[in-house]
């Protein structure tokens, strides 16, 4: 199974990434890792040149909202992406927020998998949920 | 004309310069008061110097914060400079300083050096006549050393390396090693008409889980790149560790290490100082636990015997630190150096013969790179994971080495990816970790080790 991954925005937070990068590995994942500071635009042209199934997005300084109500608008002006996994995480709102409110806004915007300060391990399993699940039906 | 004056003049004809020069400049270094020159204070070896951190955007502003350090007792006043000027974009900063001027908020990290010009700044260095020491980050930082040298900032932290691996992501790093050969010419050009300039390695690099080995294999590479340019005094350093065996460790054998590839250039010649930094990692948000960190960082950088100290704030984890949370810094640490006496003297054979024998085997597996000038041979270890910071963000690092901690809080090196770790190290290093874990319970552990002050 094939993984895009990286921080998006102009975010340096680096360490969350080379932890996911690890444990993605773990867990048998091809993984393609493009690292901090990464634009929407970069996640989907690595996403179609590696033939990826799943496109994990994360975000810690919250930017990831400003740039997620992009996300179907651009998605739609490729033509092979219409199977990938959309999944984000980490914090992803400015300030605080919670849950409830965060998790159907980000649904809305295009994503399949929403994980607000979720812990690393505990979104990696739902993950592997939703591709089981995924693949059965 | 010499091709690096012919360079000079096109870096110092830049639109942001008002008029450079050259030989005023010149006569200006030449007649300096030894009291800027950090090396004179070095040289003097009274006390363990201390420098706080702090860069405001206004004259006025950065001017009311040395008034704070002074009367705190400070030794080495820092110069912080804003991120845009650190990224090239002095309009930006010229934009945003003006808006600090007319307003009261700050709209700039640090000092814009280049903006304010060396006629400005020379005025508050020459009135407080300390010792300066240039903080930025800059991987092209060719412009502000030499308005920093022209205000008579006589310390220039930094090296190609250690300014750019914790910082970039794609900066490229060819480009870093020519910039930074500009700025060690430049200081070693200086350095012969009065006390040295004195350079400084950044050795904290990520802060995060960095082993040792690599730490002083980056500080000794940056530190002969810039004597075999010319430069006669310079810092090494390394930050906190969170083991304090580990890090007596690591400042001895920096110490005698720096000493030795010195002279394997025939520089021994050049004064090498010892810079210690209190940790530098993530901070607890607890005003009055940060305190008590920074008091053990102290005691640390004593037992390791640095020759400078670098101090943090109890309000690092909220922010930029106020003048006041910052002096209060300068002054307790002083108070702490004053009483601590009858220090005893710590020795681990063990610990010093294995990193010592880690760092040789790094170093000769740069040395033995077929490129022709050591930048080049750096350049080619750090593509290929001979070098392997541990969270850096930068593309061209290799990212294979993992590193946790031990009982002790020893980092440890559990995976050494290209890094050419003898095996009876690597075979030590291991032995130090309970290693029945999986890739989860590792990187819960990391997640921990990271966090260990909070």
């Amino acid at each position: 199974m094939k993984i895009v991954t990286g921080v998006i925005g102009n975010d340096i937070h680096v360490v969350a990434n080379r932890l996911m990068d690890l444990s993605l590995n773990a867990r048998g994942y091809e993984v393609f890792n493009l690292g901090v500071n990464t634009y929407l635009e970069e996640f989907f042209d690595a996403a179609v040149e590696t033939g990826a199934d799943v496109l994990l997005i994360s975000s810690l300084n919250g930017e990831a909202e400003g740039w997620s109500r992009e996300v179907k608008p651009l998605k739609s002006t490729y033509k092979s992406l219409d199977k990938l996994i959309m999944m984000i995480g980490g914090n992803l709102t400015v300030g605080s927020g919670n849950a409830e409110d965060i998790v159907p806004r980000y649904k809305k915007y295009g994503f399949d998998l929403v994980c607000h300060q979720v812990d690393l391990n505990t979104g990696l399993d739902m993950l592997e949920d939703y591709i089981k699940e995924h693949r059965a039906a | 004309m010499s091709q690096l004056q012919e360079e000079r003049e096109i870096i110092l004809g830049n639109e942001n310069v008002d008029a450079f020069d050259f030989d005023e400049v010149r006569e200006f270094v030449k007649h300096a008061d030894e009291n800027l020159f950090i090396s004179h204070h070095f040289g003097k070896k009274e006390k363990m110097l201390v420098q706080p951190r702090g860069g405001f955007p206004t004259y006025d502003k950065q001017f009311a914060l040395y008034e704070f350090f002074v009367d705190a007792n400070v030794d080495v006043l820092p110069l912080t400079i804003d991120s845009n000027t650190r990224l090239n974009d002095y309009s930006t900063a010229k934009k945003m300083l003006r808006l600090s001027e007319a307003n009261e908020v700050d709209m700039l990290n640090g000092y814009p050096l280049v903006n304010h010009g060396y006629r400005t700044t020379r005025k508050m260095m020459t009135h407080f006549n300390h010792p300066v020491s240039l903080r930025h980050g800059t991987p092209d930082a060719r412009l502000l050393i030499e308005i920093a040298i022209a205000s008579g900032i006589f310390e220039i932290e930094g090296g190609p390396i250690t300014y750019l691996l914790p910082y970039s992501k794609n900066f490229p790093l060819d480009k870093a090693f020519l910039y930074w050969k500009y700025v060690e010419r430049v200081c070693a050009d200086y350095s012969t008409l009065n006390k040295p300039i004195n350079r400084e390695s950044f050795g904290p690099l990520t802060a995060t889980l960095v082993p040792p080995s690599i730490t002083i294999v980056i500080q000794l590479l940056e530190m002969l790149l810039s004597l075999e340019e010319g430069v006669k005094s310079f810092s090494v350093s390394f930050s906190q560790q969170g083991s304090m065996i580990q890090d007596i460790v690591t400042g001895k054998v920096t110490r005698e290490l720096a000493k030795y590839y010195a002279g394997q250039i025939g520089c021994e010649d050049a004064e090498i100082h010892l810079v210690y930094h209190q940790w530098m990692g993530a901070f607890p948000t607890n005003r009055d636990s940060a305190d008590q960190l920074i008091n053990m960082s102290t005691v640390i950088a004593s037992m390791v015997g640095a020759d400078k100290i670098i101090t943090k704030t109890r309000e690092e984890a909220v922010g930029i630190p106020t003048k006041e949370a910052n002096a209060q810094t300068v002054a307790n640490t002083q108070y702490t150096l004053n009483i601590l006496s009858g220090l005893p003297t710590i020795v681990d054979e063990h610990e010093e013969e294995m990193l010592t024998a880690q760092v040789h085997a790094i170093m000769e597996a740069v040395f033995n790179d077929p490129a022709d000038t050591l930048w080049r041979k750096v350049f080619n270890c750090i593509k290929s994971g001979i070098i392997d910071v541990p969270f850096s963000p930068h593309i061209i690092n290799h990212n294979k080495m993992i590193t946790i901690r031990d009982a002790q809080k020893n980092i440890r090196i559990i995976d050494r990816g290209n890094v050419p770790i003898p095996d009876n190290c690597y075979a030590y290093e291991k032995s130090c970790c309970d290693l029945d874990k999986d890739t989860k319970d590792i990187v819960n552990d990391i997640i921990h080790d990271i966090g260990i002050m909070q």
